[in-house]
C-alpha cells in the first residue's frame, strides 16, 4: 500500500512537472523532451513485453521504424491523408505484431532474442536496400503534424501519447491478462496446466506492445520529419533496453523514468562524448547485477521500509522463518 | 572465372573467420547455456589488443596474435568470474534475461570506450607478411593465406583439445550435463570460468588474425557478431564442426553476393539479410540446427 | 467396472526418436476412483501424465473425458475441463504471491470474478492450513509447502480428475503425514485421483488400485494384493527397487 501511494505521489509529482516544463524550458530542451517521449513510449511498451510477459524482443525498434515508415510511405506514396495513414500504420503493426507473436510461440529465451534480432536485422536491411521506396540511407522525408516553427504541440502530444499508453498499459496489467502475462513468464507449462490459452495471450502482447512502438515511430517520423533505417539499429535496440532495465524492467513507471533520465543525461553531457554510452553500458550491467528489478523499484521499497519500518520487519521475518 | 576465383577464396578467408568467432560462440553456449551477446566486441578487441601489442611492445605480428589471445582470455575469465557467475546462484531469477543483458551491456560498454580510447578512425597493424601468393589466375595475399591457415589451425586445435584432452573432455562432459559431470567430480562452475575465457580468446584471436587484412575500428565486431548467431543456430549450438560449415557458407555467399549482384547497395544490405533469413527459417523449421546435436529444449 | 467410464485411455502411445515411451496404454477410471500409477524410473509415468493432460500430444490412441476424445488438444482445454495435474518438482509462479499463484487458474474461467476467485483460494489456503502464507511470494516457501500450494493451485481448477506427479518426493516426513491425509479427504470429498510414485510402499495406503508400468506398457492393474503377487511386476521391481531407493 505504502509503495502504491508512493508511486502514485512521484508520477503526479512528474507529470506535473513534464506539463509545466514548456513554460521554464527553452527550444533546445523542449524539443529534447519531445524526443524523450518517443523512448518513453518504446521502454515502458517494451517492459511490457519482456519485464511482464517474459518475451525478451529485439524487435521492438523495428515496429517503431514500421509505423514511421507505414506512416510516411502512406502520405508521400498513396497520397493518404495524415490521419488515415496514421491508422494503416497501426493496423499494419496489428497484422505484424499478430505474425511475430505467431511466429515465436515455440522460441524462448536466447531463441526467441536471436529470432527477434534477426527479423529487426532484415527489416532494416529491406529499409536500406529498397532505395526507390525508402530513400535508403539518405532519409525519408515524412510532413509534419502542425504548423509553425514550435516544438511545444509535439511536445504536448508526445506527453499525452505516453500518458495514454500507460493508462491502456496500466488498465491491460490490472485485468485478470495481467497476472496471465506473469504467469506465462514464470512458468508457461505451469500456466497451461493452470487453465490458460498461453498462444493468445502471448500473441495478445506482441500485438498490444507493438501498437504502442508503432505509435511512438509514427509519432517521431512525424515530428522529426524525417527517418532513417538507423531509428531500428540495434544501438538503438539497446538504448530502449537500458532505459528500462536501468528503470525497471518490471515497473511501467520504472521503466518511462528510466527512458526520460537516460535520454535527458545523455542529452545533457553531450560534451563527454561517447563516455555517456561507456556510462551506460556500465550502468547497465550493474543494475543487473546488483538491483536486477531497476532502480526505480529500489527507490519504491526504500521509501515503503522508511513509511512502515515495522511492518517491513515482519514480512522479512516471515521470509527468514 | 579469376573474378569468380577470386572472389569465392575471399569468401573462404572471411568464412573461416567467421567461423572461428562462432566456434567461441557455441563453446560458450554448449557449456553455460547462455549465448553471449557481447561476443563482437571481445572480437573487435582482439584486434585491438593485437595492435598495441604488436606497436606497443614490438612483438611480431602473429605473436601479436598469440597475446591478443592470452589477453582476451584474461578478460572473460574476470567478465565471467565478476558478473556472468551471480546467474548460478538463487539469487538471479529469470536466468535467459540475465544473461542476454550483462552480455549485451558488455557491448554497448566496451564499443564505445573503444570509441573514446581508441578513436573512431581506422587502424592498421602491421602485416603478417608482405605479397601476395600468385597461382595461375589466382591472387592472394599472403596476410588473407596465414589468416585462413591460422584460423583451420585453431580450429583443428580446439576441436584435438575438447576430444583429447582431459580439460576438453571435462568441458564436454559439463556441455552435456552439469549434474552428471559434478557427480564425477567436475567443478561445473570452473568449466563456466574456463569456457567463457576460451570462447573469449577465439573471439579475439579472429579479430586479430583479421585485423591486417580490414582495418581496425570500433564497430568492426558488428557484422561478425550477427554471422557468429546465424551459424551457431545453422550449425545447431555446440558444435565445431557445424561453425566451420555455417561459416564458410556465409563467407562464400556474402563475397558471391556482393560480387555478382548488379546493385551494389541492394546486394550488399540482402547477403547480409540472407543470412538472417536462414536464421530465422532455421529457427522456425528445425530449432536444433542444421549439422548440431539437439539443443531444443523440451518444457 | 462402469459401463461408460469416466475416464478412459484407449490405445496411448508415445515415441521420442526411437524410445519407446509410452506404447498401448489403456485404462479406465471411475468416478471417485483412486488409482496408483507406479513403476520404476523411466517406466513412462510422467510422460502418460503429460499425455493424458496436454502437455503432450500422443502419437496414437483415444483419451476420453466423460465421453468426449480429448487426445491432441491443448493443456489449457484438458485444465479447463477439469484435469488437473501438479508436477514432480513443483513449477510454481515462483515471482508471484501465494494467492496470485492460485486465482490464476480459477479466473482462466472466463466468468470467475476476482472476489469470488479470492474467496475460494482462502478457502484452499485454509484447507492446506497455508492462510498465514497468503502474501509472501511463491519462491520463498519451504520445499514442502511448494508442494502444497501447487495442489492447491490444481484444486482451483474445480478438478473432476486430480493427477498427483510424486506428491511425497522431497517432502519432510512431518509434512508427508499431512499430504497424505489431504489426499484422503480429497478422495472422500468425491475427487478421482491418480497418484503416482515409483515407490509402491507410499502409495499402498491409500490406493486400493494399482497400474504398474515398465518400460512404456502397463504390466499389471488391479487391486494392490493381488497385484504384488504377479511375478512380471516382482520381476520389473526387484530390479530397480533398490536402484531408486
Amino acid at each position: 500500500m505504502g509503495s502504491l501511494s508512493f508511486s502514485r505521489a512521484v508520477q503526479a509529482v512528474l507529470l506535473a512537472v513534464a506539463l509545466l516544463l514548456p513554460l521554464a524550458a527553452g527550444p533546445y530542451w523542449i524539443h529534447v523532451g519531445a524526443i524523450a517521449w518517443y523512448y518513453a513510449m518504446l521502454a515502458a511498451s517494451w517492459a511490457l513485453l519482456a519485464g511482464f510477459a517474459g518475451q525478451f524482443s529485439f524487435a521492438h525498434v523495428a515496429f517503431a521504424a514500421l509505423g514511421g515508415y507505414a506512416s510516411a510511405l502512406g502520405v508521400g506514396l498513396l497520397g493518404l491523408p495524415v490521419g488515415v495513414s496514421m491508422l494503416l500504420a497501426i493496423v499494419l503493426a496489428i497484422v505484424t505484431g499478430a505474425l511475430i507473436g505467431a511466429l515465436v510461440l515455440r522460441l524462448s529465451g536466447p531463441y526467441l532474442a536471436l529470432f527477434t534480432l534477426a527479423i529487426s536485422e532484415i527489416f532494416r536491411l529491406i529499409l536500406v536496400a529498397e532505395e526507390d521506396l525508402t530513400r535508403g540511407m539518405l532519409g525519408l522525408p515524412v510532413p509534419g503534424l502542425f504548423s509553425g516553427q514550435s516544438d511545444v504541440p509535439y511536445y504536448y502530444l508526445g506527453l499525452g501519447l505516453v500518458v495514454m499508453a500507460m493508462l491502456a498499459m496500466n488498465w491491460l496489467l490490472s485485468t485478470r491478462v495481467g497476472l496471465f502475462l506473469r504467469a506465462i513468464r514464470e512458468d508457461e507449462g505451469a500456466a497451461r496446466a493452470s487453465g490458460i490459452d498461453t498462444t493468445r495471450y502471448k500473441i495478445l502482447v506482441f500485438v498490444v506492445t507493438a501498437v504502442i512502438a508503432a505509435i511512438a515511430g509514427i509519432y517521431y517520423g512525424h515530428f522529426i520529419g524525417i527517418l532513417t533505417p538507423n531509428i531500428a539499429i540495434l544501438p538503438e535496440m539497446g538504448l530502449v533496453i537500458a532505459m528500462a532495465v536501468i528503470g525497471g524492467i518490471e515497473s511501467l513507471p520504472g521503466a518511462v523514468i528510466g527512458a526520460v533520465v537516460v535520454f535527458l543525461l545523455s542529452e545533457s553531457l553531450r560534451a563527454y562524448g561517447e563516455w555517456r554510452f561507456v556510462l551506460m553500458g556500465l550502468a547497465l550491467i550493474l543494475v543487473q547485477r546488483f538491483a536486477q528489478n531497476g532502480l526505480y523499484p529500489m527507490i519504491e521499497q526504500w521509501s515503503r521500509a522508511r513509511a512502515k519500518p515495522r511492518a517491513a520487519a515482519t514480512v522479512e521475518d516471515r521470509h527468514a522463518g | 572465372m579469376s573474378y569468380f576465383l577470386l572472389l569465392a577464396v575471399n569468401g573462404l578467408v572471411v568464412g573461416l573467420i567467421y567461423a572461428l568467432v562462432a566456434s567461441g560462440l557455441t563453446l560458450v553456449f554448449s557449456v553455460l547455456k547462455v549465448v553471449n551477446f557481447g561476443h563482437g566486441s571481445l572480437y573487435m578487441l582482439g584486434g585491438y589488443a593485437s595492435y598495441y601489442l604488436i606497436s606497443g611492445l614490438g612483438l611480431p605480428p602473429l605473436l601479436g596474435v598469440v597475446g591478443a589471445m592470452v589477453t582476451l582470455f584474461v578478460f572473460g575469465v574476470v567478465f565471467e568470474r565478476l558478473v556472468i557467475a551471480p546467474m548460478y546462484t538463487d539469487k538471479v531469477e529469470r536466468k535467459d534475461e540475465y544473461a542476454i543483458i550483462v552480455t549485451f551491456g558488455l557491448t554497448i560498454l566496451i564499443t564505445n570506450l573503444a570509441l573514446v580510447v581508441f578513436g573512431p578512425f581506422a587502424k592498421s597493424p602491421p602485416s603478417f607478411m608482405t605479397g601476395a601468393l600468385i597461382a595461375g589466375p589466382l591472387i592472394l595475399p599472403y596476410d588473407r593465406l596465414i589468416a585462413a591457415v591460422a584460423a583451420v589451425v585453431l580450429l583443428v586445435g580446439l576441436s584435438l583439445f575438447l576430444k583429447r584432452t582431459a580439460l576438453g573432455q571435462a568441458l564436454d562432459a559439463v556441455s552435456q550435463s552439469r549434474e552428471s559431470a559434478a557427480v564425477i567430480g567436475i567443478d561445473p562452475k570452473r568449466m563456466y570460468t574456463v569456457a567463457f575465457g576460451l570462447g573469449s580468446a577465439l573471439a579475439g584471436g579472429a579479430g586479430a588474425l583479421i585485423a591486417p587484412v580490414f582495418a581496425l575500428s570500433p564497430s568492426m565486431g558488428d557484422l561478425p557478431a550477427v554471422q557468429a548467431f546465424i551459424i551457431i543456430v545453422l550449425g545447431g549450438m555446440g558444435s565445431v564442426g557445424g561453425s566451420v560449415a555455417g561459416g564458410v557458407l556465409l563467407g562464400l555467399v556474402q563475397a558471391l553476393g556482393v560480387g555478382y549482384l548488379p546493385d551494389p547497395n541492394r546486394a550488399l544490405a540482402y547477403t547480409q539479410a540472407f543470412g538472417a533469413l536462414l536464421l530465422v527459417i532455421t529457427l522456425l523449421v528445425r530449432p536444433t540446427g542444421l549439422f548440431g546435436r539437439p539443443h531444443l529444449r523440451l518444457e | 467396472m462402469p459401463a461408460d467410464p469416466f475416464f478412459a485411455v484407449a490405445g496411448l502411445a508415445k515415441h521420442f526418436g526411437g524410445i519407446h515411451a509410452v506404447e498401448d496404454l489403456s485404462f479406465t477410471l471411475a468416478r471417485g476412483e483412486i488409482l496408483g500409477l507406479i513403476g520404476p524410473n523411466g517406466s513412462g509415468k510422467t510422460t502418460t501424465i503429460n499425455i493424458v493432460t496436454g502437455a503432450l500430444k500422443p502419437d496414437a490412441g483415444s483419451i476420453s473425458v466423460e465421453g468426449s476424445d480429448m487426445a491432441g488438444q491443448a493443456a489449457h482445454l484438458f485444465a479447463r475441463r477439469g484435469v488437473a495435474r501438479t508436477f514432480q518438482v513443483p513449477r510454481l509462479f515462483r515471482r508471484m504471491t501465494v494467492m496470485e499463484n492460485l486465482i490464476v487458474p480459477a479466473l482462466s474461467d472466463a466468468s470467475e470474478r476476482r472476489p469470488s476467485a479470492e474467496e475460494r483460494a482462502r478457502g484452499v489456503l485454509a484447507f492446506l492450513k497455508l492462510e498465514h502464507l497468503a502474501d509472501d511470494y511463491a519462491r520463498a516457501l519451504s520445499g514442502g509447502q511448494q508442494k502444497l500450494l501447487e495442489l492447491g493451485r490444481a484444486l482451483m481448477l474445480k478438478p473432476s480428475l486430480l493427477l498427483l506427479d510424486e506428491p511425497f518426493a522431497g517432502v519432510h516426513p512431518k509434512l508427508l503425514e499431512q499430504i497424505i491425509e489431504h489426499i484422503r479427504t480429497l478422495n472422500r470429498d468425491g475427487h478421482t485421483i491418480v497418484l503416482v510414485d515409483h515407490n509402491l510402499d507410499a502409495v499402498q495406503s491409500i490406493v486400493s488400485r494399482v497400474l504398474v508400468m515398465a518400460r512404456g506398457r502397463k504390466i499389471a492393474d488391479g487391486a494392490v494384493a493381488e497385484v504384488l503377487q504377479n511375478p512380471e511386476v516382482v520381476r520389473a521391481y526387484t530390479g530397480s527397487r533398490a536402484g531408486a531407493q
